[in-house]
């Protein structure tokens, strides 16, 4: 049995701590996928019929901000872990 | 770098009353917004000037939002969302300014905001359907769906703040980054993206959510 002074087991929390932040980003392909599919489609529309125009970026933008949740969650947990070591 | 809020001083010395940097840009933004406001409506012509084309211009943008989500109630409920939106402008904004710190990047601000919303959402639900009759609309479709809907009604105060603080906060921890490597020019667009852009967008949005969940718990 490896006994580990205190000081390296705060640097090997700090380390994990560290890492977790940048595993939780992956969370960011989510909405990145989300929100550039419902751009899409909102071009799609607009194409389709020029007058619906506003209601469409309306409409887009709100399901966005919407599909943008998940990553500002996994944003808030990256920045707790980082701050709070 | 230490980030989230400030604390300046303490409120009479009490150490239960802290007064951090955001609570006073915070207020800071509130009389920018209240001296314009003044000076924006102070002579109201029939035939508007340029300031008052503009601020009219945006109570009409304001409308054109609100009539399609709350038919013929839209002007009941715009002080509240045309407030909601100019604050967070504001405070989104006014953290451009150098040596001021944005109010909206506090979670005790946006928190207090979408607390708000949560309560009028609600206090709508319960007038348009009666109390029993809005309690009785999270047992739909069937009854055992009850506790999900009751934890998706708690966690819409909790996305709407966190969606406007994680924005702002996250565009200004990005920021500390480049002016930590490359000190100089190249922060001066980034500025106009995480500033300007995203500061105006996430305003509207938060007005737009607001405006949504009010819907939805008047239509159940």
């Amino acid at each position: 049995m490896v006994q580990f002074s205190p000081e390296v087991i705060d640097t090997i929390i700090k380390a994990a701590a560290l890492l977790g932040a940048g595993f939780a980003m992956i969370a960011g392909i989510g909405p990145g996928v989300g929100q550039g599919y419902a751009a899409g489609k909102a071009v799609e529309a607009v194409a389709r019929d020029p007058e619906a125009r506003g209601n469409v970026i309306t409409t887009m933008l709100l399901g966005q901000a919407v599909a943008e949740s998940t990553g500002i969650y996994s944003l808030v947990i990256a920045i707790v872990l980082i701050f709070t070591i | 770098m230490n980030p989230g809020p400030q604390v300046v001083l303490y409120l009479f010395d009490n150490p239960n009353l802290p007064i951090t940097d955001t609570l006073i840009v915070a207020w800071l933004s509130v009389l920018i917004i209240i001296i314009s406001a003044k000076l924006a409506t102070r002579k109201l012509t029939i035939k508007p000037g340029k300031v008052q084309n503009a601020v009219e211009m945006l109570i009409t943008s304001f409308i054109d939002q609100l009539e399609p989500m709350l038919p013929g109630e839209g002007w009941r409920f715009l002080p509240f969302i045309g407030t909601l939106f100019i604050f967070v402008g504001v405070g989104n904004l006014i953290g451009l300014v150098p040596g001021l710190t944005s109010p909206t990047g506090d979670l005790n601000t946006t928190l207090g905001l979408a607390l708000v919303v949560f309560l009028v959402s609600n206090y709508e639900g319960v007038k348009a359907h009666g109390l029993w009759g809005y309690l009785k609309g999270f047992g739909q479709p069937v009854i055992f769906l009850l506790p999900i809907n009751i934890i998706g009604e708690l966690a819409k105060p909790i996305s709407h703040s966190f969606r406007l603080f994680g924005n702002v906060v996250g565009g200004g921890i990005i920021m500390a980054l480049v002016y930590q490597v490359v000190p100089g020019l190249i922060p001066v667009p980034l500025h106009a993206w995480f500033g300007l852009f995203v500061g105006l967008i996430q305003a509207l949005i938060f007005g737009m959510v607001a405006i949504a969940y009010i819907s939805v718990a008047r239509s159940d």
